[in-house]
């Protein structure tokens, strides 16, 4: 591939129409868009927005109030669309295409999904900006704390229920006859998913020790016994949190509370198998679905010495020869090929109907199937249904004079094709309209690489 | 009524010598047909193949709980929800196994890690790991293929080999002339070709059904036989795996003709569409009903009932040994649930799933093994499956 596509397709989210020539070096294209802070397309009215869509939904619920639960929960999707609409404007229109690729690669790896229930529906834009977006330049310990602390992923998995066995909280509740205790999803998937990796070298033993490390780890503002109307955010609660020392991967955590979380957390992301997990996962999204090696350990030995200076490991994908391999591809997402097409458009704007035809190309923002976020390799995307489905859409996406205007054989500016590709020949046919050309080449397999 | 009479005649403990009937011999081997259906959210077995004769039966489900006339009475003890009825006519027939008591090994219960140890056939949640349905493809020998007809790639059917997809959702309308020459492009790419010929000719199979965006939920009877279309077409797949949303009622389940039981109802009559749109294939097809868990035991506060443990299936074709409500029953009692609030696992689903697809495709005890990986000492019920 052209260094110049690469660097727009594989590491940016697709060329616009004209683009390319103004890329003069595309690796100092890249390095530039990594200076400064991640932008902030939302915005904080949009956190309070969804904290009062969020404390009115669990009022109206507190108070079975059918009528409010309905129209609350109706708050919440319009607060999710006005957001989502924001984060793919800035996918569309963003001139730093490479920091938006790599927010939406860290907000997968630790992911929540507002399929959760309303709790994370209502929250999950806001997860994006205070966990992912302060932090995607900056340190993977500082994002992973801040992920373990953020009421949507409390919720998510569930660790806001957790409680200590030998806690008050448990001891109160026994004498009432009821039991109440350990809840292990979220430490589980905090090895296994967001730091050492399946294989990362823990046992059965670390995942329950580390979930009493954890408990206490609560959110205020959610519980049934709360008026509503207050902040929903972190609390630690020392009732519910199990006393004592504990042990996880050999190591000893000799005093209880929150600073022990706290510092296993660090721990675990300093831990070697993180780097290789996180590097693996990093080179099959920037290099390849069979990461290289070679590729994987140069990655791994940047996150490790730089303490997971994130900045530091985008630099490192950007020097990597595997990236610019004219043979390397990656198969775009539904949502990367979807942006592609906007951007080739130079949209100025995310559709409003975009979140509905994600769910249909089957890649709902911010509802990935499972903990382990959404898949990044061709046999996840490519099967033969959603080949159609782009063919059909991108028959009904250039539309209206615009699209009747518009020179297709630009296209041959955003995707690599070879002089001899039939595609060449195609997008100068003067016998087929106009917009079908346009739609050949957004349904043709080209397009269908970055 | 105790525990053990209860049982008789639901348990397949001793039929070794139960006669098969001479024509299901005449089957080749390989050639059956496997119609997995996930229902997501975790429906209500217990409003589903009731266990009306349970002594603590109404007590437990009170104001939800159906009188036996309500029913139609299978065995002695448990009858189809009116929604279901429809499926009677497949009991007389020896077509209709229920399961019931019946959980997925793993005790959760969190939707997502209940359909991923449902789907991957795990013991316990396995992020990276592929689907049972996916495994048995590579496991079983001879021509095979498998399909998804769901509005998504269903992780049952995720893994290294190759299935295809098929959804009547449409995005757009296209014309042939557009589609031959999407046809000359993708010619020219080794990876994607074959994937998108598969498409057209699907196509060709079964036309776009119109613009339902999401065929999820209330269009069950479309889409049973779509997938009876793709799997009558000569050397179609013989796996397809279907999933249906919507039966996770917490809140106003509803008695005869409430919202669940009219999900129920288009179920029911999805079955019964998928065989006559089969026909003559029928013979050799099996249909399996499966969700992720039960529900509580008891109503909860909101005319529903929330995330339980064990609960109800199907096995349903001319494929089973014979009709039967198949259940080690542990009761509704207080002490008998599970947890104090669940109705008890006593049937592990990998046991079903093992029986089905070693009858249907001959598997050996140790392919079924490959399939289920760590399920070594679960004994698949092959008698379920003449």
């Amino acid at each position: 591939m052209d260094n110049t596509l690469t660097a727009l397709n594989r590491f940016g989210l697709g060329a616009r129409m004209g683009e390319r020539a103004s890329v003069r070096d595309p690796r100092a294209w890249l390095r530039a868009q990594l200076e400064g802070r991640a932008p902030d397309p939302t915005g904080a009215p949009a956190l309070r927005e969804a904290v009062e869509a969020l404390s009115t939904f669990l009022a109206a619920q507190r108070a079975r109030d059918r009528e409010r639960v309905v129209e609350a929960r109706r708050a919440i999707g319009a607060h999710q669309a006005r957001v989502l609409q924001a984060v793919f404007t800035e996918r569309v229109t963003t001139d730093r295409p490479y920091v938006e690729r790599l927010v939406a690669f860290w907000a997968n790896h630790l992911c929540v999904s507002t399929a959760a229930g309303p709790p994370v529906a209502a929250l999950a834009g806001h997860y994006e900006r205070t966990v992912v977006r302060p932090h995607v330049l900056g340190r993977f310990e500082d994002m992973v704390l801040a992920s373990a602390k953020h009421p949507a992923m409390l919720v998510y998995l569930d660790n806001a229920r957790s409680v200590g066995p030998g806690s008050r909280a448990a001891r109160q509740a026994a004498r009432r006859g009821r039991e109440r205790g350990l809840n292990e999803n979220y430490a589980r998937e905090l090895l296994e998913l967001h730091t050492l990796g399946v294989d990362g070298g823990y046992t059965q033993q670390d995942v329950e020790e580390l979930a009493r490390v954890l408990t206490g780890w609560t959110v205020a503002g959610l519980g049934p016994q709360t008026p509503g109307g207050e902040d929903i955010t972190f609390a630690f609660q020392p009732a519910v949190h199990e006393p004592g020392a504990k042990t996880v991967l050999g190591v000893r955590y000799a005093r209880a509370g929150l600073h022990q979380g706290e510092q296993v957390i660090r721990d675990l992301c300093a831990h070697p198998s993180t780097a290789a997990f996180v590097a693996e996962k990093l080179v099959r999204h920037f290099v390849s679905d069979t990461p290289p090696r070679r590729a994987v350990d140069r990655v791994a030995l940047t996150f490790h010495k730089s303490g997971g200076d994130l900045r530091a490991v985008a630099l490192e994908l950007v020097e990597l020869e595997e990236a610019w391999a004219p043979d390397s591809r990656k198969f775009r997402t539904p949502q990367d090929w979807l942006v592609a097409v906007l951007r080739a458009l130079r949209a100025d704007e995310a559709p409003e109907g975009l979140p509905r035809v994600l769910v249909q190309l089957r890649h709902t923002p911010w509802a990935p199937p499972s903990p382990k976020g959404w898949g990044d390799t061709e046999s996840e995307w490519a099967d033969p249904d959603s080949l159609m489905n782009r063919a059909e859409l991108s028959r009904s996406l250039p539309r209206g004079p615009a699209a009747t205007r518009l020179d297709p054989t630009g296209l041959l500016d955003v995707v690599d094709v070879a002089e001899s590709d039939p595609l060449t020949a195609l997008l100068s046919d003067s016998t087929i309209p106009r917009p079908e050309r346009v739609s050949l080449a957004f349904g043709g397999p080209a397009f269908q690489w970055r | 009524m105790d525990r053990r009479t209860f049982l008789r005649g639901m348990c397949y403990g001793g039929l070794a010598t139960f006669a098969l009937p001479a024509a299901r011999f005449a089957q080749i081997p390989g050639r059956g047909k496997l119609v997995f259906v996930l229902l997501r959210g975790g429906f209500d077995g217990l409003a589903a193949v009731v266990p009306v004769g349970d002594p603590a039966y109404a007590d437990t489900r009170g104001l939800m709980a159906f009188g036996a006339a309500e029913l139609s009475t299978l065995t002695d003890g448990f009858g189809l929800a009116p929604g279901l009825a429809p499926l009677r006519p497949l009991w007389d027939q020896g077509e209709l196994v229920a399961l019931h008591a019946m959980a997925i090994p793993y005790r959760t219960r969190s939707h997502f890690d209940g359909q991923a140890i449902l789907e991957t056939g795990l013991g316990r949640p396995d992020g990276g790991s592929d689907g049972w349905l996916n495994r048995l493809l590579q496991v079983m020998g001879g021509e095979r293929s498998g399909i998804a007809v769901a509005a998504g790639m269903p992780r049952s059917l995720l893994g290294v080999h190759p299935v295809t997809t098929w959804s009547p959702a449409t995005l757009g309308v296209v014309d042939d002339a557009y589609l031959e020459r999407l046809g000359v492009l993708y010619r020219a790419d080794e990876r994607l070709h074959d994937r998108f010929e598969a498409a057209v000719q699907m196509r060709e199979t079964m036309p776009p059904m119109g613009g339902r965006p999401r065929a999820a939920r209330g269009a069950m009877g479309p889409i049973m036989r779509a997938t009876a279309r793709f799997l009558s077409e000569p050397g179609g797949p013989n796996v397809a795996a279907l999933e249906f949303s919507g039966w996770d009622t917490h809140a106003n389940q509803g008695m005869a003709g409430g919202p669940l039981d009219r999900l129920l109802g288009g179920l029911a009559e999805g079955v019964l569409a998928l065989r006559d749109e089969l026909g003559p294939e029928w013979s050799e097809t099996t249909v399996v009903i499966m969700t992720e868990f039960g529900r509580t035991a008891r109503p909860n506060g909101t005319q529903g009932t929330d995330h339980g443990t064990a609960g109800a299936g199907f096995v349903i074709g001319p494929t089973v040994s014979r009709s039967a409500v198949v259940a080690d029953w542990p009761g509704l009692g207080e002490r008998a649930l599970y947890e104090g609030r669940d109705l008890r696992p006593t049937l592990d689903t990998r046991a079903v799933l093992k029986g089905v697809v070693s009858g249907i495709f001959d598997l050996t005890s140790a392919q079924a093994d490959r399939v289920f990986p760590g399920s070594e000492g679960v004994r698949g019920l092959v008698e379920l499956m003449a």
